[in-house]
């Protein structure tokens, strides 16, 4: 009879949580194909730089990003203008199953940039600037720049998005991430557009 | 009926309260929206009213993009019965305005005597929004306004919808409004062109005297338009609807009524194609509306015979949207067939038919979408008709039995808060009502008619 009841109560909660799970999938679909994707573009493509290419993007950085901007620790100007709004009633639940859903799209393709930019922009990603103390791009962002974790894709980002993100590292408005704060701090302007012109390329 | 005063409301229906430089216009940014939606004005606008291409999705939309705590129901089958905000998405506006002309117009009672130049109205307008979702897939835009110059209380540009998404590339709706164009999401057609979306309610004559059905809102909000239309991949717009009369304050529609009524349905297209590239969108669209109308003007029955209006235009619109700077060029071209079936058999008209066409060109430039300059060149032309456009009433009479109005407007804004605009505007008037010297018959000159308007604009 206990066993019985185990069993019971066993399938009771696994059918609850399959539920449960189906209906924030359903959610997140509905959320990223009626209102994400009005900016993000379908399936995460967007068309204007303002707002990143979501495609392909590392689950983990998305969870990270989405929480930022509901309790806004990630406060650079168009996450105040877009994102506050937009986060400040996800779930935990519904902002892992958007994560997965973006995460699991086709990632878009970079295209190359002025070839001048490109070189120097290779040589600070694979290598940094000793000079500078700025550390290769590649370590953290992979030889690809397909990102790992918590640590986003810049493959095939709009190049005036990242040159936005880079800026606001700099000067502090975009400060949730201690480790790019800390990277950008000595660089120029043109080592910044020449590192996101190569990145976005890949 | 007495010519000379059917003349003069024929003149007034077609100027009536739309038109470029006719309406004080409307508003349609609106706090309520950012209220409920959290997010900042910039995101749907790129200086209000002005429609970025996220705004034109929230708007095709149905205004339902929601991040405020819902009050919910639901059916057992899990059918979504009510999602209300917790708080009603409301907001305020308020216009105060200065208008002085080159001239002063004359006194209308004292023969000789000139009115006050330079007139101080507070409000111009003042309104109160219902903007934002009202229930799943529906919501609305609804205003309603004092009018500072009518000491009254109006029913204004009123839109609700509903929409549903079919996948992250269509959107299907079906938009009721009381106002042709007033449900489009570009600023290229009338009813909230860009950048002059705004001009004095006390301009000389009210404005030219003369302009298409299409061009603003000429029945003054007394129709009731339902349309239904399609958006597709951020690029292809589609719409049909129509209109049909409906004169607020009436008990009963007879010769009291005297607003001009649309007789049946009127029907309403409009086409759009948009490419969006970068922080680049270009439109290029065409529009069209054809009307049978009673010229109804407080004697007239509501029976036989009509007007018939055939307007079809075209439309196009660009925008740059960067980071500092912001470029926007508009234009628009109407053209209409009148059929005056109603008016020529009242002796109101020279002819039996007309023609007449609105042109419109804007440029307007924002930095850090706080310093603004814009520039338009604008212009009405038709066919001559010496019972419709007649000399003989001051400031608002014709020359050469001609409707043309052309000329320049030119405004320099500054926007210090995203919901704050102070406006510097000057129009300059080459020709106004069919000439450009002693155009109404009493000495008055096109020139005299120039504006300085000075405009300050509070959403909250």
């Amino acid at each position: 009879m206990k066993k019985i009841i185990a069993f019971a109560a066993g399938a009771l909660l696994a059918s609850g949580t399959g539920v449960a799970l189906a209906q924030s999938q359903q959610d997140a679909k509905t959320l990223a194909t009626d209102v994400c994707s009005a900016c993000h573009g379908p399936e995460g493509h967007s068309i204007s730089p303002v707002f990143p290419r979501l495609a392909g993007q590392q689950r983990g950085y998305l969870i990270v990003q989405l929480d930022a901007f509901r309790n806004h620790t990630r406060a650079d100007p168009n996450a105040q203008a877009y994102m506050w709004g937009m986060a400040s009633q996800l779930s935990d639940a519904t902002i892992k199953e958007v994560a997965n859903y973006y995460a699991s799209q086709k990632p878009p393709h970079g295209t190359a940039g002025d070839p001048a930019l490109m070189a120097e922009g290779k040589k600070i990603y694979t290598q940094g600037i000793k000079a500078q103390n700025v550390q290769a791009c590649e370590t953290c962002h992979g030889p690809n720049a397909e990102g790992a974790g918590a640590f986003p894709r810049l493959a095939g980002q709009h190049v005036d998005y990242l040159i936005a993100q880079l800026q606001g590292f700099q000067s502090g408005t975009r400060s949730n991430a201690p480790i790019m704060q800390n990277v950008v701090r000595t660089m120029t302007p043109g080592q910044l557009k020449a590192a996101a012109t190569y990145a976005a390329s890949k | 009926m007495h010519k000379g005063k059917l003349r003069t409301l024929i003149a007034a229906f077609a100027m009536a309260s739309g038109g470029l430089l006719l309406a004080p216009g409307s508003a349609q940014a609106v706090p309520s929206f950012a209220r409920q939606t959290g997010f900042a004005c910039e995101a749907c606008h790129t200086v209000f009213p002005e429609l970025t291409p996220f705004g034109r999705r929230f708007k095709l939309n149905a205004y339902t993009i929601d991040n405020l705590p819902q009050v919910s129901g639901m059916t057992p089958s899990k059918e979504k019965t009510l999602a209300l905000n917790q708080l009603p998405p409301l907001s305020l506006m308020l216009q105060f305005s200065y208008t002085r002309t080159a001239k002063a117009q004359p006194d209308d009672a004292i023969a000789g005597a000139d009115a006050k130049n330079g007139q101080v109205l507070v409000p111009q307008q003042a309104s109160l929004f219902y903007a934002g979702k009202i229930a799943p897939d529906f919501g609305g835009f609804v205003q309603i306004t004092y009018d500072g110059v009518d000491n009254g209380f109006v029913w204004d540009n009123t839109d609700v919808r509903y929409a549903q998404s079919v996948n992250d590339k269509l959107l299907w709706g079906i938009s009721f409004n009381n106002n042709p164009t007033v449900q489009d999401p570009y600023n290229s057609t009338p009813a909230w062109q860009s950048p002059f979306d705004q001009t004095s309610s006390v301009l000389p004559g009210d404005g030219p005297g003369a302009a298409t059905l299409l061009d603003g809102s000429q029945f003054d909000m007394s129709t009731a338009g339902l349309s239904v239309y399609a958006y597709f991949n951020n690029s292809v717009y589609a719409e049909l609807g129509a209109y049909h009369g409906a004169p607020n304050g009436f008990g009963k529609l007879d010769s009291a009524v005297d607003v001009p009524v649309i007789d049946g349905l009127a029907p309403y297209w409009r086409l759009a194609y948009e490419r969006q590239w970068g922080r680049k969108s270009w439109e290029v669209g065409a529009y069209g509306m054809e009307a049978k109308v009673f010229p109804a003007d407080g004697t007239i029955a509501l029976s036989g015979a009509t007007d018939k209006y055939s307007d079809w235009a075209i439309d196009s619109q660009y925008q740059y949207i960067g980071d500092q700077n912001l470029l926007t060029l508009t234009g628009t071209y109407i053209d209409e067939k009148q059929t005056l079936d109603a008016t020529f058999g009242m002796g109101g008209s020279a002819n039996a038919s007309n023609t007449l066409k609105t042109f419109r060109l804007n440029a307007s430039y924002y930095y850090q979408r706080k310093y603004g300059a814009a520039l338009g060149y604008f212009s009405t032309t038709g066919s001559a008709d010496s019972g419709l456009y007649a000399q003989g009433d001051p400031v608002s009479g014709f020359a050469n039995d001609k409707p043309d109005s052309k000329g320049w407007i030119a405004e320099l804004d500054w926007v210090p808060y995203e919901n704050t605009k102070f406006a510097l505007q000057y129009t300059m008037y080459n020709k106004f009502n069919g000439g450009d010297t002693n155009y109404d018959g009493l000495g008055r000159d096109a020139k005299d008619n120039n504006t300085l308007y000075l405009l300050s604009w509070i959403n909250f």
